[in-house]
């Protein structure tokens, strides 16, 4: 899948693309090449994962993606906009529009109930949504007697496949999940997972999750792998002993 | 532990920056209060000396009652002079004479006016060691045609040397020619901001009515012979009623009387002082309490690697200890400043203090460390003590942040419910119970009103976060998602809430008391001139010295009508109504002509009636139910010449919105008493025109500059604004109480933005715009500032309206509510909380997305 076009090039079907992305922290001696010139595309409908060891810049990658961080060089896209090019407001309504979000922890606002998590983005946005969209992915969490409860009065889980659901409900060009099941146990872990599968296969959808587990990687369609800044290899229909043989390699 | 709470602090600039100010702002204030007043006595201890020196006996009237400040002593004969100086050991002798209320009008036709300082005549003692007078500029004023003045008050306005000028003295206008400038006490001085008028000794007894008298004087002893052994032989020569004092005793009985003056100043400024620190120490408290619960982490891992909660609470009073010491040091500054800033507003709005240094004195700094670092230490002991209670697991079960502090258990509720019960039948009863006089009936309401603020306090967390978040519903409708942000988070934390509202709260209850009190004092003052006065015009003098005798005459001369001056002086009363009740005291007393009472003003006689012989006193109902008087009984009078005459009680009057309990006919009164400057003048006019009225009487009062001629409503709405300058005052240092609330919602706001950092990682991540996540603080702000108006507005108006109730109706017969005041109050409120966001917000807005996700 790899493009070695250095010429930014949109292409119609791409979801999100990274063009010799490269985000280098800090200047002259100390300074530390985070991304190393990633070339990726995340093609719609598809559900990726990234792997990678510690501080391999999957992270980075996802964030500078996702338009909460700037690239140093190259140029990263949502769709056909390139974000190197957006203000700092119109990164904001870029996010808000068009990039859903699932964080490891602390996804829902406190003070706001289910529904009302679900709807932020589109009530920050002004806008009254998709109500048919919006009652299929609430009916999909299958939380619809629980909408009314803060998130202090949900399981781990249920705030998880909120967070998810507060993700699709705006419909985004792609969402982002920053190891959305490191926090829970392993049956929550197979339930968020499930909720996010069904996303992508059901309702077409795009995710791309970074994570460190192999059985959390094999729910996707695509698997990426990141070493030092760089995507070192790619797997497609994973499972997660074909994951761990190629993370064991590229450990060695 | 001690480098802990330092480096603790030095991590933590800002915080430790909101709170230290508040305390900077309470020191400074003490220490204004204390520089002023001890400014204020430095200048005038000084110009006590000056005013003895060179002077070893000064020979004046004795004072029978009263004190100096309140009573004008009556005049010693010429004649004495010549007799003093026969005495052996006297070297020189001179009369003295001094009127305060002597204006002069500069070449511009501008009368010279002073705010306090005398605006005096006086004559000028040739002998310059004895009269203290120094020529500057041009010559001596000699006979009845000249006068010179003060080098101050001839550079401020527009005189010159040689040219003729008005000059208003008790005798009316005359014109006199400027003969030169000249200067008390020394050539260097630079004076207090009073404006003397000179003129030679017999032209000086004429113009200020002094006869053949002088006021006082002033006796030099010769070289050799001891200021006490002159006093005796000089005492030994005095007729009875005659006095003698050493400069000493002179100098000492100057200070003495101002110094009652000045100590009043100082206390009231103190009580403001206090007042904002008492607002301070909820802030500081408040402050600890959500830092401390933002540290829970490290504190609890210091608690797990060894440290002992002693260590602990030890860490936290260290760090409160130094924001104490550089709080109270940084105080100390600014109060200096603030001293000139007192200056500033009294200049402003009331009588100049005269110019002088600003002594810093051992007792103004002690008092600036003590109250500063005490307070900061008294508010952060509950929060250390709670901090040293951690467990070192209390850091690992530990929540979302801010979600905590709702409160609980039941003790608090029904403690603050009987409180609250207890402080309203309190105030119930001292509304309507039965009481014997004002004093019991107010301690007993301001014991309720005590309480009611406690329970309020006690109960406010229960409500602060339903209320908070109503009343700030109709405000952000309309704003979408930011403003509903903004409603759920003041409902968060009822604590928080609670705690950061009531300095508002306190500070807005006093505003509110004042207003009431002050706006109900008007309108009664309104209601009584208006049922008891029935003149056309009033005449007052401004500056307050007085009316010239003369002024009536003219006004009389003019046709105008029925012109009735009033005069007030001290007098002592005399009552024996059957032993063994008597009684001596010490009333101000009105003079005003019987027979023409009638035309200008209704007393509302209930027994008796007013005589045109006026023989004898009208009394104030209230007076005579005293003192167990009634119509025809007699008492007798003693005036401060040490006369006495009996009168009897003619006439029991209820109303007395502008003279005093006791009315004498003026020609009884001038009987025994010198002229004096009448206070006010009443006219009835004759002439039915008013522009024509006016036009007559404002040629007839031409040469008066200090009169001042309204028709009834104009008076009434100029005494009005004069009550308006003191609820100014009053609302301006309350405005402190406020600078610290407003700093207390920054405070709370700022620290509850950084512990919301995720959260607001997570709104701006999920696209909140910074705009929009700044408009959700500034309602939170809003919220807060709102409940604290609420409550605040609520007490103020539950012991302002209690207290006009209870305040006897001579003072205060109704009670006005100042609707558009309150409404003002609210709306300054929300202008507050959009202040007090202005930094939180800004540095919400500013934060990186990424960390703030990142945040642990």
């Amino acid at each position: 899948m790899s493009d070695s076009a250095t010429v930014p090039a949109p292409p119609t079907h791409a979801a999100a693309q990274a063009r010799a992305a490269t985000k280098i922290y800090g200047s002259g001696d100390t300074a530390v090449r985070a991304l190393d010139a990633i070339d990726v595309t995340f093609a719609g409908g598809q559900f990726t994962a990234i792997m990678g060891p510690s501080g391999s810049g999957k992270s980075t990658l996802m964030h500078c993606m996702a338009g909460l961080d700037r690239v140093t060089e190259g140029h990263v896209f949502i769709g056909e906009t390139d974000l190197s090019t957006l203000s700092e407001r119109d990164l904001t309504l870029l996010r808000r529009d068009n990039v859903g979000f699932v964080f490891q922890a602390f996804n829902l606002v406190p003070t706001l109930t289910a529904i009302e998590n679900i709807m932020l983005p589109m009530d920050l946005a002004g806008s009254k949504g998709d109500t048919e969209w919006v009652d299929e992915v609430v009916g999909a969490t299958g939380l619809a007697d629980r909408l009314e409860h803060r998130p202090s009065e949900l399981s781990g889980g249920q705030q998880q496949r909120v967070a998810v659901a507060r993700a699709l409900a705006g419909q985004p060009q792609v969402i982002f999940a920053d190891e959305p099941t490191g926090n829970v146990d392993l049956n929550t872990s197979a339930e968020i997972l499930g909720f996010m599968r069904d996303a992508v296969d059901e309702m077409g959808q795009t995710i791309v999750m970074v994570t460190h587990d192999a059985v959390s990687a094999s729910y996707a369609d695509r698997v990426v792998f990141l070493v030092d800044g760089k995507i070192v290899d790619e797997i497609d229909d994973p499972t997660p002993e074909r994951i761990r043989a190629h993370m064991n390699q590229l450990g060695a | 532990m001690l480098r802990l709470g330092i480096k603790s602090l030095l991590a933590h600039k800002v915080r430790f920056a909101l709170t230290a100010s508040t305390i900077v702002i309470g020191v400074a204030f003490v220490v204004a209060a204390f520089v002023t007043a001890d400014s204020l006595r430095a200048t005038f201890d000084e110009l006590a000396d000056d005013i003895s020196t060179g002077t070893d006996l000064t020979v004046r009237a004795e004072l029978p009652f009263g004190d100096i400040t309140e009573a004008n002593r009556a005049p010693v004969p010429e004649s004495l002079v010549d007799d003093i100086a026969a005495i052996e050991g006297v070297d020189a002798v001179a009369g003295g004479l001094f009127v305060n209320g002597v204006i002069p009008v500069d070449g511009s036709g501008d009368a010279v006016t002073t705010r306090g300082p005398p605006v005096a005549g006086t004559n000028w003692i040739e002998d310059e060691a004895l009269g203290q007078w120094y020529l500057i500029e041009g010559e001596r004023p000699v006979g009845l045609g000249e006068f010179a003045i003060d080098r101050s008050t001839y550079e401020g306005y527009d005189f010159e040397i040689g040219s003729d000028y008005q000059v208003v003295t008790p005798q009316g206008p005359r014109t006199f020619t400027l003969t030169g400038t000249m200067q008390f006490g020394f050539p260097e001085d630079a004076g207090i901001g009073a404006t003397f008028v000179l003129f030679d000794t017999p032209t000086a007894q004429t113009v200020l009515g002094f006869e053949d008298e002088f006021a006082e004087i002033a006796v030099r002893a010769e070289t050799g012979t001891g200021v006490e052994e002159l006093q005796r032989r000089v005492e030994a020569e005095l007729p009875p009623g005659i006095e003698v004092i050493t400069a000493e005793e002179a100098s000492e009985e100057f200070s003495d009387a101002l110094g009652t003056v000045i100590d009043f100043l100082q206390l009231v400024l103190l009580v403001f002082a206090f007042i904002v620190l008492f607002v301070s120490t909820f802030i500081i408290s408040n402050t600890f309490n959500i830092v401390l619960g933002q540290r829970v982490r490290e504190l609890s891992l210091l608690r797990a690697v060894g440290a002992t909660p002693r260590q602990i609470r030890r860490s936290v009073l260290t760090e409160s200890l130094a924001i104490g010491v550089v709080a109270s040091a940084a105080g100390l500054g600014l109060g200096m400043v603030g001293s000139l800033l007192i200056r500033w507003l009294f200049a402003v709005f009331a009588a100049s203090l005269p110019p002088g240094p600003l002594p810093l004195s051992g007792r103004t700094v002690i008092w600036a460390v003590v109250v500063g670092i005490g307070i900061t230490v008294v508010s952060s002991l509950v929060p250390a003590t709670k901090a040293s209670r951690l467990t070192p697991m209390a850091g690992l079960s530990e929540g979302h942040a801010g979600t905590d502090g709702r409160p609980s258990g039941w003790l608090r509720p029904i403690f603050g419910g009987l409180l609250l019960a207890l402080g309203l039948v309190l105030t119930g009863f001292g509304l309507f119970g039965s009481f014997d006089g004002a004093t019991p009936r107010l301690t007993t309401l301001a014991v309720g009103a005590g309480l009611v603020f406690i329970a309020v306090a006690v109960l406010s967390p229960f409500v602060a976060g339903a209320i908070a978040s109503t009343v700030i519903r109709p405000l952000v409708r309309g704003l979408g998602t930011a403003g509903r942000l903004a409603r759920y988070n003041s409902a968060r934390n009822p604590h928080r809430t609670a705690a950061t509202a009531v300095a508002l709260t306190i500070g807005l209850a006093l505003v509110t008391v004042v207003l009431v009190v002050g706006e109900s004092l008007k309108s009664s003052f309104r209601d009584r001139v208006s049922t008891a006065v029935h003149a056309d015009f009033v005449v007052t003098s401004d500056p307050q010295t007085g009316l010239p005798p003369t002024l009536s005459h003219d006004l009389e001369a003019s046709g105008i009508g029925t012109v009735v001056p009033f005069d007030f002086d001290l007098a002592q009363i005399l009552i024996r109504t059957g032993e063994p009740q008597s009684w001596e005291l010490t009333e101000t007393i009105t003079a005003a002509e019987f027979g023409r009472i009638p035309a200008v003003a209704d007393f509302g006689v209930t027994a008796g009636s007013i005589d045109a012989a006026g023989t004898g006193v009208l009394l104030h109902v209230d007076a005579a139910e005293e003192y167990g008087l009634d119509v025809g009984d007699e008492v007798t009078l003693r005036f401060i010449s040490g006369d006495t005459t009996q009168v009897r009680v003619e006439a029991l009057f209820v109303n007395s919105p502008l003279w005093t309990n006791w009315v004498l006919d003026r020609s009884l009164y001038e009987r025994y008493t010198t002229a004096n400057f009448d206070e006010f003048v009443l006219v009835r006019s004759d002439i039915d025109d008013t522009d024509e009225a006016r036009a007559v009487m404002d040629d007839a009062l031409g040469g008066y500059h200090q009169a001042v001629l309204e028709d009834r409503q104009e008076f009434q709405d100029s005494v009005a604004s004069q009550l308006d300058i003191v609820l100014v005052f009053a609302n301006v240092f309350l405005g402190f109480a406020l600078l610290i609330a407003l700093i207390g919602i920054v405070n709370t706001l700022t620290l509850s933005v950084f512990e919301r950092t995720r959260e607001i990682g997570l709104l701006r991540a999920v696209g909140m715009s910074a705009r929009q996540l700044r408009r959700m603080i500034r309602w939170e702000a809003v919220a807060v500032a709102l409940y604290g108006a609420l409550l605040g507005v609520g007490l103020g108006l539950l012991f302002g309206v209690s207290m006009t109730i209870a305040i006897p109706d001579d003072f205060i017969g109704t009670t006005t509510v100042p609707y558009l005041w309150l409404l003002l109050i609210f709306a300054v409120s929300v202008i507050f909380g959009l202040i007090a966001a202005l930094f939180p917000a800004f540095r919400a807005s500013r934060m990186n997305v990424l960390d703030a996700i990142a945040d642990e």
